[in-house]
């Protein structure tokens, strides 16, 4: 989808419609791109656009459609107890309820990206439980740290949903921007090595000239590719996936059981506390 | 080489990046200015692509009859993707102007300066031009001459104006600021010209105009490579070594480019770069246009 930058209502209606069609797909859930209801490159538009997900309207409008299927979405986050803290962040919506909401914490700032300027960073990447087994969100740059996969991993994750709004850059002679091709290779990696369903919504359109360059995708827990949504291209990308491969996945390569996360952790604590060394 | 691009997926960027813009800004139609080299005929096949024919307006605004075969050139461009044309003769502005202030004279503008008008047209590219930096000033108000006409007709016909400062051009600053290098929107600015040239094969750019030597049409005979000493092919390898790659001069200099050619595109850069920016405001309030009041171009679009 291609959403209207700093419109908070027309972005509803899409979302409203996009839902529509969707649930006559016979979805059970429903991936939006990040910061869906907003736009991305928001800049000082940011305050003016914040919602607080326990008052806001749409949040009541999309909470009480979820209890007929789930609803992934990006928005701006300013909850009334932390006045002025705007975050990039993702809810997760199920049964008319909020599951979780996760806070992009990976701000990409340089070069062509400005993030930290307008948004407070996030500082957990915790997975949760849904109708379909337990989950973890990202967001955009998040996916490209694998830090935020071994968190997501080591929380048990059996599917992890990725909202993007990633620009389209580089070319060469094959079709696709290059840096698609990044996405996709951690997209197969983290399938296979995370043994998760590895879902990743990217949007499409321009923003002051940017392309962002779709390309959706899933992976699954073997690594192989589930099916990509066409480049540029608006699409509803409808894919089945069955649950009982993270199982198969496992049993086949016990990567998640002989996993050490004691060990990550003292050794992480060792770098940590090096760092004035 | 790593500047090879895939054309029909380029095209496909472009011209949803025409259709997009336009569109967010409450546009349908396009106009640019048709010169009869490579870049504006390339910007107008995308035009034509992305909009249909009939929503691209193509200028053809030569100065008198001078380089009447670049104007055949442009006609030929126009036909070839089908879409309207317009000949605009900026010779009687430019000399109007120039009969007033002569092209020969330099230093400050005194009143006696003014009115040496003989009411004639007097001024003939090439002859009376006060030299090169005559020359420059010439081609400089030739160019915002065509960008005055451009925003008119703009105007007049609710119509964008497409860019055709390839990135070549734009990273040395080969252009006239206010000149060819104002626009609405411009679809090849991250092309090099080594770029563009091979997305007029694609686009189907007539073959003549493809094989054309690159020329501002400052004076006759002018060719761009000749003025800069270098071809595109050189100057684009040294400036995707510099700007893509991001490497140093030193290393760009290693990779077996000649130091003085390197230098002199560097140079050419740091030069330009006020021709690829908005003009510096004085900084006094607390939330400043340029500084810290900050909201995309798109805003509300």
């Amino acid at each position: 989808m291609t959403p209207v930058l700093g419109d908070v209502r027309k972005n509803l209606e899409l979302h409203l419609k996009t839902i529509d069609r969707a649930r006559r797909e016979k979805a059970d859930l429903l991936v939006f791109p990040e910061l869906s209801l907003t736009g991305y490159k928001l800049r000082d538009i940011v305050e003016t656009v914040a919602l607080d997900p326990e008052r806001a309207r749409e949040f009541r409008d999309l909470k009480t459609l979820s209890k007929d299927i789930g609803l992934v979405f990006g928005f701006v986050e300013e909850r009334p107890s932390e006045k002025g803290m705007f975050y990039n962040a993702a809810a997760f919506l199920a049964g008319g309820r909020i599951l979780h909401v996760h806070r992009k914490v990976f701000l990409p700032t340089f070069g062509m990206f400005e993030e930290m300027k307008f948004f407070a960073p996030g500082r957990n990447f915790r997975t949760f439980d849904t109708p379909w087994g337990k989950m973890g969100l990202m967001i955009c740059r998040d996916f490209l740290h694998i830090s935020a996969h071994y968190l997501l991993f080591a929380g048990g994750a059996e599917t992890t949903l990725t909202i993007s709004a990633a620009p389209g850059r580089g070319l060469s002679e094959h079709e696709g921007f290059t840096s698609s091709r990044m996405w996709e290779l951690m997209g197969e990696s983290m399938g296979r090595f995370a043994q998760a369903f590895v879902v990743y919504c990217n949007r499409v359109g321009f923003e002051d000239g940017v392309a962002f360059a779709g390309g959706s995708f899933v992976y699954t827990p073997m690594g192989e590719s589930a099916g990509r949504a066409a480049y540029l291209e608006p699409a509803l990308f409808v894919r089945d996936i069955d649950l009982r491969d993270v199982r198969k996945a496992r049993k086949a390569w016990p990567f998640k059981r002989d996993d050490r996360p004691e060990v990550t952790l003292a050794a992480l604590e060792r770098i940590v506390h090096g760092y004035d060394a | 080489m790593a500047m090879t691009l895939n054309g029909p997926f380029t095209i496909r960027v472009l011209t949803a990046f025409i259709r997009e813009e336009l569109a967010k800004a409450g546009f349908s139609k396009a106009v640019l200015g048709l010169s009869g080299g490579l870049d504006s005929a390339v910007c107008a096949g995308l035009a034509a692509r992305a909009l249909g024919p009939k929503s691209v307006l193509a200028l053809i605004m030569p100065y008198g009859t001078s380089f009447s075969a670049d104007m055949d050139d442009a006609r030929e461009a126009a036909r070839a993707f089908k879409i309207r044309s317009l000949v605009i003769d900026i010779a009687p502005m430019v000399d109007a102007y120039f009969a007033a202030f002569p092209a020969g004279r330099s230093g400050w503008l005194r009143k006696s300066d003014h009115g040496r008008s003989t009411g004639r047209s007097s001024m003939r590219l090439g002859r009376d031009d006060g030299g090169s930096a005559g020359r420059v000033r010439i081609g400089n108000k030739m160019a915002r001459e065509r960008m005055s006409i451009l925003y008119d007709v703009s105007a007049r016909e609710k119509a964008l104006i497409l860019g055709t400062s390839n990135k070549t051009e734009l990273l040395i600053g080969y252009g006239t600021i206010h000149g060819d290098m104002a626009c609405a929107i411009n679809p090849l600015g991250d092309l090099y010209k080594t770029q563009v040239r091979q997305l007029a094969a694609e686009l189907g750019v007539p073959a003549k105009i493809r094989a054309k030597q690159p020329t501002a049409g400052l004076w006759a005979g002018q060719t761009d490579e000749g003025e800069l000493g270098l071809t595109y092919a050189e100057i684009d390898k040294i400036l995707y070594a510099l700007v893509d790659e991001r490497e140093s001069r030193a290393e760009v200099i290693a990779g077996g480019f000649k130091k003085k050619a390197v230098d002199m595109i560097v140079a050419r850069m740091k030069a330009s770069e006020f021709k690829r920016q908005m003009p510096p405001v004085a900084k006094i309030s607390s939330r400043t246009i340029g500084h810290d009041f900050l909201y995309p171009y798109d805003w509300d679009k």
